[in-house]
């Protein structure tokens, strides 16, 4: 398969790399790892001018515990993040999440965190050859008006199935975007625009430097459901995070469960998780309580689009929530001795 | 878009080629340098037939643009072979019959011999973690882990391993 035509940039130093992304905005698109955007790009979905290479910014690959929490550079590459021991000590699910994405072969060595949070959203109608998508009419991501997910829909209802960013917010995860003016730090839980189209609250002179995990004593659990165990993207996905007070560890004080694969952002589930706090960590009726009211709360966002029928797919976010918050319970346990 | 010459370590030897920016490593490899081991299948990452090494580390190819290859140690299935003997692994697919239709071979082989630089003796778990990228259409599965897990180390209660010398 034949990729277009496009201008290849490699800036030599970040300052460099702004400044091409400020001149050419929409125009161009960056290249880390490129096993998402070069698939994109194959199949005619993108066709930027220009794509500008991040292979020389090498001091966009790091991974530094600090005292206020892990600082990823947003080029560091999955297999690194998955060998790091802060990581899969102190933020369990982000280990997980990463371990579980695509194949060794295919993304951990060349794919980069950043690009697993920004790649853009799916949806098998749209996520076809050029071919299969001329013998119809362009959906809403496609520049058309039409939605083959959801009829009659005026929107594009592309679904977020970014493993990383899941287990991210469950973490309570920041972005650093810097841009030649400025850099700013912005929640993960604010980051998503809610529209298909354009997912992500970044805008086309910024670059994503960091990922800021913050550290507490909390412990944090991600699970996935996918055809295969490698390849596939998750067909439901949950991340959750469990602190405990600090006098009890028994007792729940925080806690946070993101629902992901089920709509165009990862769904934080903000009143099931307040529902957990002041629970016991034994309390497995509250777990299946919060895990049933995760399902009837992520099934309104959900639309038949990422394969397997929606009816499975919305019992089954009960399933792994309740998976994710019992793996997580556990590791609180371990962690008192 | 213009021609750009580049130079390309594979298998120990610099390359010299004019390419296109939008070229991929696996179309430079196949078209421009006659090295057909790695084969394109899928074209987006997904079958695994296209898999080299970059730095020791298994890569789609196919993914991978040319110009993101430079500087790096390209190792493809050509350079597993030393002059007229097979690497040990690459007797160990003959001698478990891992070779059916052979094309997902050179993936797999390359996939394999990362993981056995780094895991000498991997366990059917590892194995099969490490080769879940790649697809074999045959569905010879069972031959090729086994392949694998004697590619170093001969066994000797296996009847397929050869008897060391």
């Amino acid at each position: 398969m034949l990729l277009p035509r496009f201008d290849y940039l490699e800036p030599q130093n970040l300052e460099a790399a702004l400044e091409l992304l400020a001149a050419h905005r929409d125009e161009a698109k960056i290249l880390a790892g490129g096993t998402d955007l070069l698939v994109r790009m194959k199949k005619g979905l993108l066709k930027p001018k220009a794509l500008i290479s991040l292979k020389s910014l090498k001091g966009l690959s790091y991974i530094k515990e600090e005292d206020d929490g892990i600082r990823i550079g947003a080029g560091t590459c999955l297999a690194d993040i998955i060998s790091s021991k802060p990581i899969q000590e102190k933020a369990r699910a982000l280990f997980e999440a990463c371990e579980k994405i695509g194949a060794i072969t295919i993304q951990h060595h060349r794919g980069t965190i950043g690009g697993n949070i920004l790649q853009d959203n799916r949806c098998h109608h749209y996520n076809q050859s050029d071919f299969y998508r001329s013998g119809r009419q362009a959906c809403h991501k496609d520049g058309g008006k039409i939605c083959y997910a959801r009829e009659n829909a005026d929107r594009c209802n592309s679904t977020c199935q970014s493993d990383g960013a899941t287990a991210l917010m469950a973490l309570g995860a920041k972005l650093v975007l810097i841009s030649q003016e400025m850099e700013r730090t912005v929640d993960l839980d604010q980051f998503y625009t809610a529209d298909g189209i354009m997912p992500h609250a970044i805008e086309s002179h910024e670059l994503l430097k960091e990922i800021v995990i913050p550290i507490n004593n909390a412990q944090s659990n991600y699970q996935r459901l996918a055809y295969r165990s490698a390849i596939d993207y998750p067909i439901v996905c949950a991340g959750v995070l469990l602190k405990p007070v600090d006098a009890n560890k028994g007792q729940i004080e925080k806690a946070r469960i993101v629902v992901g694969a089920m709509g165009r952002a990862p769904l934080f589930l903000a009143q099931e998780s307040s529902s957990l706090e002041g629970k016991n960590l034994d309390d497995t009726e509250a777990f299946q309580k919060a895990a049933k009211k995760s399902r009837d709360n992520a099934t309104p966002f959900a639309v038949h689009n990422v394969g397997s029928t929606l009816e499975y797919r919305c019992e089954m976010v009960a399933m792994i929530v309740l998976k994710a918050l019992k793996e997580a319970a556990l590791a609180v346990k371990d962690s008192n001795g | 878009m213009e021609r750009i010459e580049i130079t390309l370590n594979i298998n120990g030897k610099p390359h010299e080629v004019k390419i296109y920016p939008n070229e991929t490593l696996l179309d430079v490899l196949r078209e421009k340098l006659d090295m057909t081991g790695a084969k394109e299948s899928c074209g987006e990452g997904v079958c695994g037939s296209c898999t080299v090494q970059m730095d020791g580390k298994p890569v789609r190819s196919c993914l991978t643009l040319a110009m993101e290859a430079r500087g790096a140690e390209i190792k493809t299935v050509e350079g597993l072979a030393s002059e007229d003997e097979l690497s040990t692994l690459q007797q160990s697919f003959i001698d478990h019959g891992a070779v059916q239709c052979g094309f997902c071979t050179p993936g797999m082989l390359m996939s394999a011999d990362a993981l056995l630089a780094e895991n000498p003796k991997p366990d059917e778990k590892t194995i099969r973690k490490a080769l879940a990228g790649n697809i074999c259409r045959c569905t010879g599965y069972a031959k090729i882990v086994e392949a694998v897990a004697h590619g170093v180390h001969p066994q000797e209660n296996c009847c397929d391993c050869k008897p060391k010398e």
